[in-house]
């Protein structure tokens, strides 16, 4: 069962999430929140290997790139494109993990075609005979991509050790699931002869356990597996999103199935950690988070040389 | 005549198209209750929606342009909202065999369909790309982009009457920037394929499209106090570029400058640059210069998206020059202010 280390780190990246949410939202009205879906990211982001390669869903880029070891402070700044952060204001963290731990981000605005360098990412470890796995995950949106289901397909003929998560927030945008998803996503997994587990992606422990199965099928070399974990996008499609095509109550509902709150009663419940401990998490993400933003503010904006027109091809080639 | 922006001309002409004739309908991504992306559909849903010709469609890019090209085999308009210009890469293919039907079936089949995508630097932070110049490499392919609000309405009318497949480009720059007087006759059309000259000069012409007109239109303001006349030509039509137009305006100035969002690499602008060797090679006194982004994806933090994409000083020193070159084609002294 999984101990208590990981219970806490799962903890503290959940609060972690919430607290990037309000202290970024607050200052980008275009900025995607996680609120309500805070136990997917955990669930499925934390304890990865150095040497996994994981392409998240875009809404919770930056939780997964701190939980695959990215500097906060640059990171932050990588999203304010400043000259400091991972892309030299060249491009977004907010969207696109820095490659460097293995992340997999958007490089345009595109949604899908990441699943399939996730696939590839995979098929390389099969190459070199590595137990490394890919993970890539994608919202209900996403998977009515044609990637979607060819990276499926096509790792499941390969028997590739991919895990597909998909973070099912019953929304893109204003289209809810029912408009944009025919049947069950998870059910699409006997299709392409995988296992493939609907779980509440609400519940952390629930999403963890899923993933545990699922890592442990990919990194033995039986293939890939499919979860679907259902939640709700408390948060509107971006911060200062109008929210006018969907009822506010049925918001609030979800807003009450707080997953951080029915995880933090867990903890206490199950004496993981007391009061005392858990605010001290809580405080301290608090800080960590608003240090680092002050600091990745105040620094320099990228100029001439960072715009690098002569930058666009890599030097070099194989001897 | 009504005050209407950019976007209010996009969804009156579509709107209108809609009422006239009950083929034309509309799908895309949130194009329903929520208005489209940037209200690009903004009450169509109310007026059309219970007719069932303004379908939400689920994020299948590929299969949603391919579906309109079956519609569009059947006799059906469809428009679809693509979103975002950035987008075409996952339709091209659609694209390429939407171009070739007509041609390859020996003219038993059409394929009347307008795809819409919005792009530009401008306002809304992200999917900038002006990745159209691809699609005026496939042969069949109409390219369409409006520089105000009046011709996006004639024009857009235009695409949706015309019955070739058209990729129309929407400026979000221009989106929701100023109002100007647009016509309520239910037949304006402004048609495809006509160029504008927006701007009469004797001295240089140059030839844009989009936001770079609205540039162009500054830069020759600033030329005049120079005391140099610029002639702009909006092409308006893309593919097939105006080409009478063009070469007319340039036989007169004896100079051209092309702006262009587009990157300069593979970029549409060099077809206009083609026809001036080409074809006017006689009459032009000086080089022909492009005023493109260099060839870099677009950066995203706004100071390298200014220093990325070429601004109205960038025009003003692409003309001045130009100037420097006398009516014989010979180099003169730089004259400075
Ligand atoms: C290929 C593609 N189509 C459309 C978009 C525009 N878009 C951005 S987010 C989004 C909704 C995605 O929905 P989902 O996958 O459910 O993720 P969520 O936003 O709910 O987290 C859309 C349609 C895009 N970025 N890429």
């Amino acid at each position: 069962m999984t101990n208590n280390d990981t219970l806490l780190e799962m903890f503290r990246l959940m609060v972690f999430s919430r607290t990037l949410d309000r202290v970024y939202g607050e200052h980008d009205g275009h900025w995607h929140g996680l609120e309500g879906e805070e136990a997917v990211v955990a669930g499925v982001y934390y304890g990865l290997r150095p040497t996994d390669v994981l392409a998240p869903h875009y809404r919770g880029m930056p939780v997964a790139s701190y939980a695959k070891g990215a500097d906060l402070r640059k990171l932050l700044a990588g999203m304010l494109a400043k000259k400091t952060g991972y892309n030299r204001g060249r491009h977004r963290n907010d969207i696109c993990g820095p490659p460097e731990f293995n992340l997999i981000g958007l490089y345009t605005g595109s949604l899908g075609p990441s699943l399939g360098y996730a696939t590839g990412a995979a098929l390389a470890a099969k190459l070199d005979d590595r137990d490394d796995i890919a993970v890539a995950v994608f919202g209900d949106g996403v998977s009515s991509r044609g990637d979607c289901h060819e990276s499926m397909n096509l790792a499941a003929v390969q028997k590739l050790g991919v895990v597909f998560v998909c973070q099912n927030n019953q929304y893109a945008i204003s289209t809810t699931t029912e408009a944009g998803v025919a049947g069950v996503i998870a059910k699409r997994a006997e299709g392409f002869g995988m296992p493939g587990i609907q779980v509440d992606g609400n519940d952390v422990l629930a999403v963890r356990a899923a993933m545990d199965e699922a890592v442990l099928r990919a990194r033995s070399g039986a293939g890939p597996s499919l979860i679907e974990a259902l939640t709700y996008r408390v948060a509107g499609h971006f911060y200062s999103d109008r929210e006018d095509y969907r009822d506010p109550e049925l918001v609030e509902r979800w807003r009450k199935r707080d997953p951080i709150k029915r995880y933090r009663a867990h903890l206490l419940d199950n004496d993981v950690l007391d009061e005392h401990g858990l605010s001290a998490i809580e405080t301290e993400a608090a800080m960590q988070i608003e240090c680092a933003f002050e600091k990745a503010l105040s620094d320099p904006p990228p100029d001439l040389e960072d715009l690098g027109i002569d930058a666009v091809y890599a030097e070099g080639a194989s001897e | 005549m009504t005050r209407m922006t950019f976007q209010q001309a996009l969804v009156s002409a579509i709107a209108e198209e809609m009422r006239r004739d009950r083929g034309v309908f509309i799908m895309g991504e949130d194009v329903g209750s929520f208005g489209g992306p940037l209200k690009s559909t903004d009450g169509l849903w109310e007026e059309f929606g219970k007719e069932g010709r303004v379908i939400d469609m689920p994020i299948s890019e590929a299969t949603i342009v391919g579906a309109a090209v079956g519609a569009a085999m059947q006799g059906k308009r469809p428009i679809v909202d693509l979103m975002f210009l950035e987008f075409l890469g996952l339709v091209m293919q659609q694209f390429i065999d939407a171009g070739a039907m007509h041609y390859y079936s020996a003219g038993a089949v059409r394929v009347p369909m307008v795809v819409r995508a919005k792009y530009g630097v401008g306002p809304h932070h992200g999917h900038q790309y002006d990745l159209h110049s691809w699609a005026t490499n496939i042969p069949g392919v109409k390219v369409v982009a409006p520089a105000t609000p009046s011709d996006a309405k004639g024009l857009m009318k235009a695409a949706i009457r015309d019955d070739n497949p058209v990729l129309f480009i929407e400026h979000m720059g221009l989106y929701h920037a100023s109002r100007e007087d647009v016509s309520d006759d239910p037949d304006f059309v402004v048609p495809l394929g006509k160029a504008r000259v927006v701007r009469d000069g004797a001295d240089v012409t140059i030839v844009a499209s989009a936001m770079m007109v609205k540039r162009a239109l500054s830069a020759a303001v600033q030329l005049e106090k120079a005391g140099v006349s610029a002639e702009v030509v909006d092409l308006r039509t893309i593919a097939p570029l105006d080409k009478e137009t063009i070469l007319s305006s340039i036989r007169k100035t004896g100079r051209l400058i092309v702006a262009c969002e587009a990157i300069e690499t593979g970029s549409s602008a060099n077809d206009v640059v083609a026809l001036a060797a080409e074809k006017a090679f006689e009459y032009l006194k000086a080089p022909v210069a492009r005023v493109s982004p260099p060839s870099i994806p677009v950066p995203f933090n706004r100071e390298l998206e200014k220093l990325f994409l070429p601004g109205i000083d960038d025009i003003v020193d692409a003309a001045e020059r130009a100037i420097q070159y006398s009516d014989t084609g010979a180099l003169r002294e730089p004259v400075r202010a």
